[in-house]
């Protein structure tokens, strides 16, 4: 059914969209029946990268969980660490089986450029093939030893595979970035007269953009492996057949989205570091991604961050019916609300968009007169640090809800948070209207102190709250499935929007080189080299995401066949204790 | 249990449907392939500038920087009493005249740097061709100054047997080469520019995957010598596009291999 939707979905625009390129094609591209070798090879590469964003994801999250089970003696954590290893197994096949189609469609359907490709990289990609082997079977070592090292020293020696598997499996990612990027942003000594294998590996490997896509993608996967953790513990506490099995899945959904919206506050800062090296590597590349005729993919994403944004808080909100002592912070919420619609809506206002002429006529200029103030980028990136500290002070009611600190700099002590995040605000308000009266290329340099006031207070205020609870008194027990169902419904919005998201980023990325296998060096020559518009673009983002949660409610299914039931013992106990404290150190018992 | 599934399912459609909405509502645009340029050897000043002009709105995308005035100096308009560009340009660095400025600028833009800029400008040669780079220093000369440019400035980007503007001259007609493969001869002719044949092509004339099931030998051979004899239903709006001499381009014995081929795609 799902590729009869995609062909449904892909075979009219694909007709609209085949161009009138140069022809200088003999044997360059194959062929793809019904829906075109673009999209072909596109739904190939997405899959695969969703799934590998999936089991790159997961392991963090998998290590970070046994650590904290090791480190608290908690073995909910351990449970979990191991439950979501299980599915790894599956998914790793998933994501093998999606990386040869695409080997085998684009050497078929893009076969030039699949050769000079090889030339440049077949170093790395030999190396990359074998860490693949050792990633594989470190996972299976990682697995089926869970049950056998589990105590003292071999335990550590386990957590040890776990850490071995993560760092294979970041290399083995950095490798495949290293080929990607240099499409985007080749080195500036190599030229369409460069002869492929002339060109050094490791000089096209660490190429202008590498190292933020690493940093981005590794903090993204997180955020993903998260996300789709929250999404099937919703599922399953949605099915669940008794207490324990509530109780757990609702804890489970509220640490994997603590994960993934921890990850996603700093993922940003990590895109403007993107942003920047595509802007210093070439003005016009990034002009195309920002102001060109990428500009609109900027409100959908703007729309797609403000769900994210809303529904992750919103989860929050509701869950802190659950915390006794969390009504004393019920009346804030609405404030925090507003801040975040506000937000959402000054992010999503165009600003210098191609208009008809009408419209152009209809707003009297070029920018409306009244909400193009809010459109540009001092306006966005105040909308955007506002909403993250929002978010992050959402985090922090909700941690501190049911704690009665015994210190005695307590009341001090809120007291400095409070004016930090006080504080932060201010630089970010400040810097946000100066950058109306100061030229675009100071303006750029002004996000970044926008950005170290929101980071600066992440920490200095987490760090202090750490101390700030320890020992803290109780004020009654984390009631632990006692959600109403359509908080779950938050979980499946996140999952079902992260996925999208990275759909769309990919295009952005990849959309940016315009008519060019590698920018500059190597063009397209397809039928299909013009860019498509977004709304085909989103479009195929929807088949793959639909293909992708199938596949993965199918991993699901298969690992639950051979589940047994939650244990009495594992389940989360209503005890008085306060819940929950993911940071080691920090459980406030 | 089927109910919880339901309601799953029908969360995920209608988030990824929203989605799929707001992106298919708001403007479409396409980044469109440039237009290759090629020049004759007759080209005239008015020419060179024409074509520079659709370079530097176009595919040169120079206008994204030059036409705001904050990242790059304005062009198009005067920059304080210096004038517009083609005024000024010959004015930058001493001992160079207008044309090599401008040359300079395209092609090694670190080279001279105006006060008050920062060094942004990317080499403009890795995206253009030498023909497009001289059609745009003839537009900016034309701005206010003298075009320079000649045909000696282009040479190699000269293209015999071409004019302006990217059209093949009138008679010119490339004899194809002697393949009999009916594919290589639609790819010289340039068949897939207009017609949808096997997952390549333009919408502009009949898909030909299925054409043969449709139409025989005798109604092939006229389209293809007189393409405007008859138009096909649903294609007025594109009649007199086709080229009407393919007839000088093949050889008998190509255009009876290329007909049948045609005919026999059902």
């Amino acid at each position: 059914m799902l590729a009869a939707l995609a062909a449904l979905l892909l075979s009219l625009p694909d007709v609209a969209l085949a161009q009138v390129a140069a022809r200088d094609t003999a044997g360059a591209y194959g062929y793809f029946p019904g829906i075109g070798s673009r999209a072909a090879v596109w739904i190939v590469a997405q899959l695969h990268l969703m799934f590998a964003a999936f089991v790159l994801g997961v392991p963090i999250f998998a290590m970070v969980a046994e650590a904290i089970g090791m480190a608290g003696g908690d073995k909910r954590y351990d449970r979990l660490a191991k439950e979501f290893t299980r599915l790894l197994l599956v998914a790793y096949s998933a994501t093998a089986i999606w990386g040869a189609l695409l080997v085998f469609t684009l050497s078929s359907l893009y076969p030039r450029f699949w050769g000079y490709l090889t030339q440049v990289f077949s170093v790395s990609m030999w190396i990359y093939a074998a860490l693949f082997f050792v990633e594989s079977f470190t996972l299976y070592l990682y697995y089926y030893g869970w049950d056998i090292w589990k105590e003292g020293a071999a335990k550590l020696w386990h957590l040890g595979l776990g850490v071995l598997l993560n760092v294979v499996g970041t290399a083995v990612m950095f490798i495949a970035d290293g080929w990607l990027t240099y499409m985007m942003t080749p080195p500036a000594s190599v030229r369409p007269e460069t002869a492929p294998g002339t060109v050094g590996v490791w000089t096209a490997i660490a190429n202008a953009t590498w190292m933020p896509i690493n940093i981005h993608r590794t903090i993204a996967n997180v955020v993903f492996g998260g996300s789709i953790v929250a999404a099937y513990a919703a599922y399953r506490f949605m099915a669940a057949r008794n207490e324990e099995e509530r109780q757990h899945y609702d804890w489970m959904g509220y640490v994997g989205n603590f994960i993934a919206i921890s990850a996603l506050i700093v993922l940003p800062f990590a895109g403007y570091w993107l942003g920047r090296e595509i802007y210093a590597y070439n003005e016009q590349l990034g002009i195309t991604m920002m102001g060109g005729f990428m500009s609109w993919l900027w409100i959908v994403q703007a729309i797609l961050i403000g769900v994210l944004f809303l529904a992750a808080n919103y989860y929050l909100w509701v869950g802190m019916a659950r915390i006794p002592g969390a009504e004393r912070f019920r009346p804030y919420t609405k404030w925090m609300l507003i801040i975040l619609v506000g937000g959402v809506i000054v992010w999503a206002t165009p600003h210098t968009m191609i208009a008809t002429r009408e419209e152009l006529v209809a707003m009297g200029g070029s920018h409306h007169p009244f909400l193009g103030v809010f459109g540009v980028m001092s306006a966005k990136n105040t909308a955007v640090n506002l909403m993250i500290l929002t978010t992050f002070l959402s985090f922090l009611v909700y941690r501190r809800a049911n704690s009665r600190p015994v210190v005695s700099w307590a009341k001090t002590a809120t007291w400095v948070q409070g004016a930090i995040f006080a504080t932060a605000a201010a630089i970010v308000v400040f810097y946000g209207v100066y950058g109306y009266f100061v030229p675009a290329i100071v303006r750029i340099g002004f996000s970044v102190y926008q950005v170290l006031a929101v980071l600066a207070t992440i920490v200095s205020v987490t760090v202090l709250d750490i101390f700030l609870v320890r020992g803290a008194e109780s004020r009654g027990a984390i009631r632990w499935g006692e959600m109403p169902e359509r908080s779950q419904y938050a979980l499946f919005i996140l999952a079902v929007t992260f996925t999208w998201l990275m759909g769309l980023m990919g295009f952005a990325r990849s959309g940016i080189r315009q008519h060019w296998h590698v920018f500059e060096v190597m063009r397209d020559t397809s039928p299909w080299a013009a860019t498509p518009a977004l709304g085909y673009a989103a479009q195929i983002i929807s088949v793959c995401v639909l293909i992708f949660l199938g596949l993965v409610g199918f991993v699901f299914w298969l690992t639950s066949l051979v589940e047994k039931p939650v244990p009495a013992a594992l389940g989360v106990a209503p005890v008085a204790r306060v819940e929950p404290r993911f940071a080691p150190g920090s459980t406030g018992e | 249990m089927r109910g919880t599934n339901l309601k799953i399912a029908l969360i995920v459609l209608l988030t990824v449907g929203f989605y799929t909405l707001v992106a298919n509502v708001i403007p479409q645009v396409e980044s469109e392939v440039p237009r290759e340029l090629t020049l004759g050897p007759g080209v005239t000043p008015e020419e060179l500038v024409a074509a520079g002009e659709g370079v530097y709105h176009g595919p040169g995308g120079c206008e994204v920087c030059h036409g705001l005035g904050t990242r790059a100096p304005r062009l198009l308009t005067a920059e304080g009493a210096l004038g517009l560009i083609g005024a000024r340009c010959g004015l930058r660095v001493g001992g160079q005249d207008c044309k090599a400025y401008l040359y300079e600028s395209l092609v090694k833009p670190q080279a001279y740097l105006v006060a008050g800029y920062e060094p942004i400008m990317p080499d403009m040669s890795r995206q253009l061709s030498p023909a497009q780079i001289w059609a745009v220093v003839a537009f900016l000369q034309a701005q206010g100054g003298e075009v320079t440019v000649t045909t000696d400035d282009l040479g190699g980007a000269l293209a015999p047997g071409a004019a302006a503007g990217g059209a093949p001259a009138a008679g010119a007609a490339a004899p194809l080469s002697a393949t009999m493969d009916p594919i290589e001869i639609m790819r010289g002719l340039g068949c897939f520019a207009c017609h949808v044949f096997r997952g390549e092509g333009g919408p502009i004339g009949p898909e030909l995957m299925k054409i043969g099931a449709a139409r025989n030998v005798e109604y092939l051979r006229e389209s293809i010598l007189k393409p405007d004899a008859t138009i096909a239903a649903g294609f007025e709006r594109f009649a007199g596009l086709m080229p009407k001499d393919f007839g000088q381009k093949m050889t008998a014995a190509q255009l009876d291999t290329l007909v049948h081929f045609l005919a026999n795609q059902r």
